[in-house]
């Protein structure tokens, strides 16, 4: 890499990307950022925050929309994470396919990639169908339109993300250290949490902060899975703005859902370890 | 390193939650009857008839087709020199321009579909169309940024200060030396980027209108209404066209290694 010697070459390298950010980005971001600051007459209030925060039905869904996003990430680590170590120690040709059979929930449409969950869990699918030949339930329950049905399609899209992360961090994770420390007398899962799991520790906390944010700003997966019975955050903002045309408590809220995430953002990068 | 048995079990179980949804959709999409059955009953393909019959999939599927190719050219056309930039220079405030430039990843993807209507759509008054291809632009930059940077990294620069030492343009040997050896990498970018807008919801979400939307809120709309296998034969070859272009891009260009 080499020092910048002259402003001219950066601007002409990220001038029409930052222009174009500027106006078509950071413009409307602002715009709304303002706006819900403003009262009626164009004064400053805090008023619209008032209104939403203290209304009883935001309370309950911005702490379900945490509650879910708080069960699916450590499910996503215990699970993804062991596969990921598995992908890791694969032939380059065996990592090709599994890499490609687990990213496929990411790159389908996510409506057909939800939708298959309708045909699992509705109330002939193949999961009520189970359960009710096995005589555990007398009749079909309800299991869509529930927390547990966001859940499960949460983890269907954000496992994948976690494992990609720490897969690739764990690339650079040395099986000589490995078996260094095992010929040192250590066992195999003393191993994987005191060499392994530090040594990936970065790639982790970055697929914790990954999983957990998107987990909070999913809209696809709560909107097919939990209709308009479980709102979240992120179909309440789009039902305040699209069906009740209440626009204010929209704004407010979308400008809350980018604290928020900037919070948890930053917040879990904190626990970045320095020079390890 | 010897795999235990444990480990293999645990990616066996992610494996099969992680795809089986999308085999038990394709098979569903073949029921007979109306009802959402599994397993399915009959066999029949009247409802991939149907789906060819709705002519706002037809619409849609073609405006979501050039919204993704015009979005990905012009975020490719602004994202390459802002990944040359990153991956050949070091330079004071770099942080910041990085994080100004991926921006558009952190934000909430329906807060940026909500701004831009608010803004474009009712301020400025915009057409819906235009609307959509900027906010997609936006959404895919930081995309082909790091794809073409994770590219970039693989080439060594030096082979581009021998051409301009040798008298070449910097811009000629961009053109010449640096681009024909990363052109993988833009493949790569313009394929993940086109997938990424054409999957696109949140941003699509709130900019639609009269005729206009793209093809994902289409069958949103569509399952408001009907409550029948149509969705289940549309996801199917959604998914199984996915599944083609993913696995050849995999072979010609080792796409995992982007993602």
């Amino acid at each position: 890499m080499n020092p910048l010697k002259s402003k001219k070459t950066l601007l002409l390298l990220a001038g029409p990307g930052f222009i174009f950010l500027l106006i078509f980005f950071f413009l409307p971001l602002l715009y709304v950022l303002i706006e819900s600051f403003q009262s009626d007459v164009g004064q400053f209030t805090l008023r619209r925050y008032y209104d939403v925060i203290s209304d009883a039905q935001f309370k309950l869904v911005f702490i379900r929309t945490l509650r879910m996003a708080l069960i699916v990430t450590p499910i996503a680590v215990i699970v993804g994470y062991p596969c990921a170590y598995f992908i890791s120690k694969l032939s380059a040709k065996k990592k090709s396919i599994l890499t490609t059979i687990i990213i496929l929930p990411l790159m389908t449409s996510p409506v057909a990639r939800t939708y298959a969950w309708i045909v699992i869990l509705g109330k002939f699918g193949i999961v009520n169908a189970t359960l009710t030949a096995l005589n555990i339930f007398a009749e079909p329950t309800r299991l869509l339109y529930t927390e547990g049905a966001i859940i499960v399609g949460l983890l269907q899209l954000f496992m994948p993300i976690l494992i990609l992360t720490v897969s690739s961090s764990l690339e650079n994770v040395n099986s000589e250290v490995e078996e260094a420390a095992l010929s040192l007398g250590s066992n195999r899962i003393g191993v994987f949490f005191r060499v392994v799991v530090p040594l990936s520790f970065e790639g982790l906390i970055m697929g914790i902060t990954l999983v957990f944010t998107g987990c909070f700003t999913a809209y696809v997966t709560p909107a097919i899975l939990g209709g308009a019975n479980v709102l979240t955050l992120s179909t309440l903002m789009r039902e305040q703005a699209l069906v009740l045309m209440n626009w204010e408590a929209a704004t407010v809220i979308a400008v809350l859902m980018i604290i928020t995430t900037l919070i948890i953002y930053n917040g879990i990068r904190a626990f970045k370890p320095r020079n390890m | 390193m010897k795999k235990s048995k444990f480990l293999i079990f645990i990616v066996a179980l992610a494996v099969i939650f992680l795809i089986g949804p999308f085999i038990i959709i394709i098979v569903s999409s073949f029921n007979e009857t109306a009802v959402m059955k599994f397993p399915p009953k009959g066999f029949s393909l009247q409802w991939y008839q149907k789906v060819f019959s709705v002519d706002m999939f037809k619409t849609t599927f073609w405006i979501s087709l050039k919204i993704g190719f015009f979005a990905t050219i012009i975020a490719l056309v602004i994202g390459i020199p802002v990944a040359y930039l990153n991956v050949r220079y070091k330079y004071r405030g770099k942080n910041i321009v990085e994080l100004i430039f991926s921006s558009p990843a952190i934000i909430p993807g329906l807060v940026i579909g909500f701004a831009l209507l608010r803004y474009f759509i009712y301020v400025a008054q915009v057409p819906i169309t235009v609307g959509l291809f900027l906010g997609h632009t936006a959404i895919l930059f930081p995309y082909t940024v790091r794809v073409v940077s994770a590219s970039l990294r693989n080439f060594d620069l030096s082979v581009e200060e021998a051409a301009v030492s040798l008298g070449s343009s910097p811009i000629g040997a961009f053109f010449r030396v640096v681009f024909p050896n990363i052109q993988a990498g833009v493949v790569a970018a313009f394929i993940l980027a086109f997938i990424t807008s054409f999957n696109n919801v949140p941003i699509s979400l709130f900019l639609t209108g009269p005729g206009v939307s793209t093809l994902p809120i289409q069958m949103l709309v569509y399952m408001e209404y009907y409550y029948d296998p149509t969705i289940s034969a549309l996801s199917s070859i959604i998914i199984v066209l996915t599944v083609l272009i993913v696995q050849a891009a995999e072979k010609v260009l080792g796409i995992s290694k982007y993602m």
